[in-house]
């Protein structure tokens, strides 16, 4: 006989990694919850402004007889009250080497010159300036998700803006 | 509440290490923390029988707080305890809506666990038989055995404490849940394969 006073054994875990799996697999965890915890907490200590995703279009140049299928390039832009935010992504730059589809080339547009904007992925976040015009190149991300983080170095009133996370 | 601490490499212990490690300055442990402890406190505030949106903001919610208070949280290595307290109360405050007819800090006990007609339904022969025998267990077993079969060995006394349970109902021994459940699977021919 067992009792409720004695240590617990290899069975009682057994039992329990059925009960795990039972609730595991008919109430699991919404797969997406850690990552939108996450983004709710750098939201929340960053005290940011949340841009809106305005649009999201599969741009391609495929005509309609086209024989090769051409790179699909997610355009996207996002708005918030201070700044206006539009990426598009492909293929990383060819350097001769074979694994160059594993990476991610960022091409982006913001609507504050000399504005740092950091990309927030798996592998941690890049950072780069915008130019003159606004423009600014990240290449070698990974794919997989990421979101973009804008502050304005020359301009310490101005909220941080951090937009929702997209694919690349 | 006096959080028990948990002896080494438990969920409860890596838990407190990415926590104390956020606090002293390496800010991106706490997405370690989030990813460690996520499916605990899910099973927590679904053990309470709240709706699925109303856990994941009570989730949500016991994470900012843990940001805010991050500096003034007394033990760090007890701060899977610490959001599984805030995560059932968050789940009843919410749950109660505007009604304010118990305090703030009376949280009721859980009530029996269920499992809507469409998750059974994808339940496998074996599951159907656990769940048949979970079921016969009180709902305050069927809480603390639902929520700690989602953490290590190390910290069922921990996050016994934490839901609210009497001190010694369970581990290092097996409590009186555990046993429920071993004597009653045993009893099942069905089961014993």
């Amino acid at each position: 006989m067992t009792s409720h006073t004695d240590a617990i054994d290899a069975r009682d875990i057994a039992n329990l990694h059925h009960v795990r799996d039972l609730f595991g697999h008919a109430d699991p965890v919404p797969s997406d919850l850690a990552e939108r915890i996450k983004f709710a907490i750098t939201v929340h200590a960053l005290h940011a402004e949340v841009a809106e995703l305005m649009d999201s279009a599969l741009l391609t140049t495929r005509g309609a007889d086209a024989k090769v299928e051409p790179t699909p390039t997610d355009s996207v832009t996002f708005t918030a009250a201070s700044v206006s935010l539009m990426v598009s992504s492909g293929p990383a730059d060819s350097d001769g080497t074979d694994d160059d589809d594993d990476r991610v080339r960022v091409d982006g547009w913001v609507t504050t010159p000399g504005a740092q904007i950091e990309a927030v992925t798996t592998e941690g976040s890049s950072m780069v300036i915008s130019d003159a015009n606004g423009r600014f190149v990240l290449d070698d991300l990974p794919h997989g998700p990421v979101h973009f983080v804008v502050t304005d170095p020359g301009n310490e009133d101005m909220r941080p803006v951090i937009t929702p996370t997209i694919q690349i | 509440m006096t959080p028990t601490p948990t002896a080494p490499d438990g969920l409860g212990t890596l838990a407190g290490k990415a926590f104390a490690a956020y606090r002293a300055g390496e800010r991106e442990r706490l997405s370690e923390l989030v990813d460690l402890v996520t499916p605990v406190l899910w099973n927590a505030a679904r053990s309470q029988g709240g709706a699925p949106a109303t856990c994941e903001d009570a989730i949500q919610t016991a994470f900012l707080q843990l940001v805010d208070r991050a500096d003034s949280i007394n033990e760090p290595a007890a701060v899977l305890g610490w959001l599984v307290v805030v995560v059932k109360r968050e789940v009843w405050r919410l749950a109660r809506g505007a009604r304010r007819e118990f305090g703030v800090e009376e949280v009721p006990e859980a009530p029996a666990q269920q499992l809507d007609p469409e998750a059974q339904s994808i339940l496998s022969e074996r599951q159907r038989v656990l769940w048949k025998h979970v079921s016969t267990l009180s709902p305050r077993c069927q809480e603390l055995l639902r929520v700690i079969a989602f953490a290590d060995r190390p910290d069922y006394a921990a996050i016994a404490e934490s839901l609210g349970m009497p001190v010694g109902s369970i581990g290092p021994t097996r409590g009186r849940c555990l046993q429920k459940l071993r004597t009653t699977l045993g009893t099942d021919p069905g089961w014993a394969v």
